[in-house]
């Protein structure tokens, strides 16, 4: 009969109490009850609620790897466009002094929590702009870099020095994409499908993204796979939707879509969608808060953070964080 | 599926929880409304843990309602330039609770 010493070439450790912190593949057997225990990573799939937004906002830019950090910036709150930059620590949203130069919403936004994108939106209604904004970590800047097509209502994919900015508003529906190389932005090819209001895989790079969903106007299914030269037409959300501009999370390979607003004006939906690099998965767990024009973390399928919108009847300050796999202590049976 | 409500403040971080909602759906709605599944005992608990006060489906949907009428009517009371704001904000519809 095999033994764990004879596969794995040592003993399993002997302990009075389960380790504080233990590593993934760890193996210990516990003496004080009697059990076998291994730590390994477990598939979640899930949304918890998070610490709210100081106050109710929608539209609004957001970046960050996870939902242990992330950065929530300008948009709406009930009455007006603002310029705040809120940081999110895995339990609350902190204000930072750090304020955007142009109050600003429906904008494309990408990044991290310490450099973050913000390109295009509107300032005010009926406007669009081809203005950008930078933040280092410590303030916002605004390079003279302006987009081609000003455009509200658009989908943002990279880091604040090579990002991708895709489709949008101008206020007509258009499948413009520009690609940013940290100092100006350039056209790249268009997507095959004109369409606003779009969510991107925001954690991908300007040359491995997805544009997911938006409006027609009707509400759309279609996603659409980047490579750096060509945009492909690839296996369609489960559920069509729009009012996802500033939300979207992960990678072209590896993305998660959430929120938005089915065909019927004002109908949230909750829905959450995983992406395998081939098709997508409908989550059997949907947002707490049904919401459209909600934004997100750049995120991961891993860990994302959604925060914001309108529920349709409301604008909200909610926040909700996805995890998708996390690491667990199991007892092993053993017979 | 059936449901069940209640209605329960949510105050943030571990309101729901990655465990409950890997068990079960909780869905919100306008007024603090909760849904979730009936007969699950875990669901059931949750209430529990968020001191919901239970509803009746008549009486969750008179609140969610309510708050929709409200809603209809600080919107109607806008001026006609913030309506047209291009925020993806409507004249808010009824909700019907499943």
């Amino acid at each position: 009969m095999a033994t764990y010493y004879g596969t794995y070439g040592q003993k399993v450790q002997y302990l009075a109490s389960d380790p504080s912190d233990p590593q993934i593949g760890q193996v210990w057997y516990n003496s004080t009850s009697a059990t076998l225990k291994v730590r390994e990573l477990a598939t979640v799939n899930a949304w918890a609620s998070g610490g709210a937004l100081p106050g109710v906002r929608s539209v609004q830019g957001g970046a960050g790897a996870s939902s242990l950090s992330a950065l929530a910036f300008g948009g709406f709150s009930a009455t007006s466009a603002v310029t705040e930059t809120l940081s999110y620590n895995g339990s609350a949203w902190t204000t930072l002094p750090a304020t955007m130069g142009t109050a600003v919403y429906s904008m494309g936004s990408c990044g991290t929590q310490t450099a973050a994108l913000s390109a295009g939106g509107a300032t005010t209604p009926g406007a669009v702009q081809s203005l950008t904004q930078v933040y280092n970590g410590t303030s916002w800047s605004t390079p003279p870099a302006a987009l081609n097509t000003a455009r509200r209502l658009t989908g943002a994919v990279g880091t604040s020095s090579a990002a991708l900015l895709v489709a949008g508003a101008t206020p007509s529906a258009t499948g413009v994409v520009e690609s940013y190389n940290g100092t100006t932005w350039s056209p790249v090819t268009s997507l095959n499908t004109t369409r606003y209001a779009l969510a991107t895989s925001k954690g991908g790079t300007n040359t491995a993204a997805l544009a997911i969903g938006g409006w027609l106007p009707g509400a759309s299914a279609s996603t659409e796979s980047w490579n750096g030269s060509a945009w492909t037409t690839v296996n369609s959300l489960n559920t069509a939707r729009g009012s996802m501009s500033g939300s979207g999370s992960g990678t072209q390979t590896s993305a998660l879509a959430f929120g938005g607003e089915v065909n019927a004006p004002g109908n949230a939906t909750g829905a959450t969608e995983l992406w395998n690099g081939t098709s997508w998965t409908s989550n059997p767990n949907s947002l707490g808060t049904a919401r459209y024009n909600l934004a997100s973390a750049s995120g991961s399928q891993t860990s994302s953070l959604a925060f914001g919108g309108y529920t349709g009847t409301a604008v909200v300050a909610n926040t909700e964080e996805w995890t998708g796999i996390e690491a667990q202590t199991k007892t092993v049976t053993v017979s | 599926m059936a449901y069940k409500y209640c209605v329960a403040e949510c105050w943030g971080k571990g309101f729901i929880t990655h465990s409950d909602s890997s068990k079960y759906q909780v869905s919100g709605f306008p007024g603090n409304v909760w849904q979730i599944p009936a007969n699950n005992q875990d669901a059931n608990l949750w209430v529990n843990k968020v001191a919901g006060i239970w509803k009746t489906k008549a009486e969750a949907q008179a609140i969610v309602d309510a708050e929709v009428t409200a809603a209809q009517a600080a919107w109607d009371a806008l001026p006609d330039e913030q309506k047209q704001q291009p925020i993806g904000r409507q004249r808010p519809t009824a909700i019907v609770l499943e």
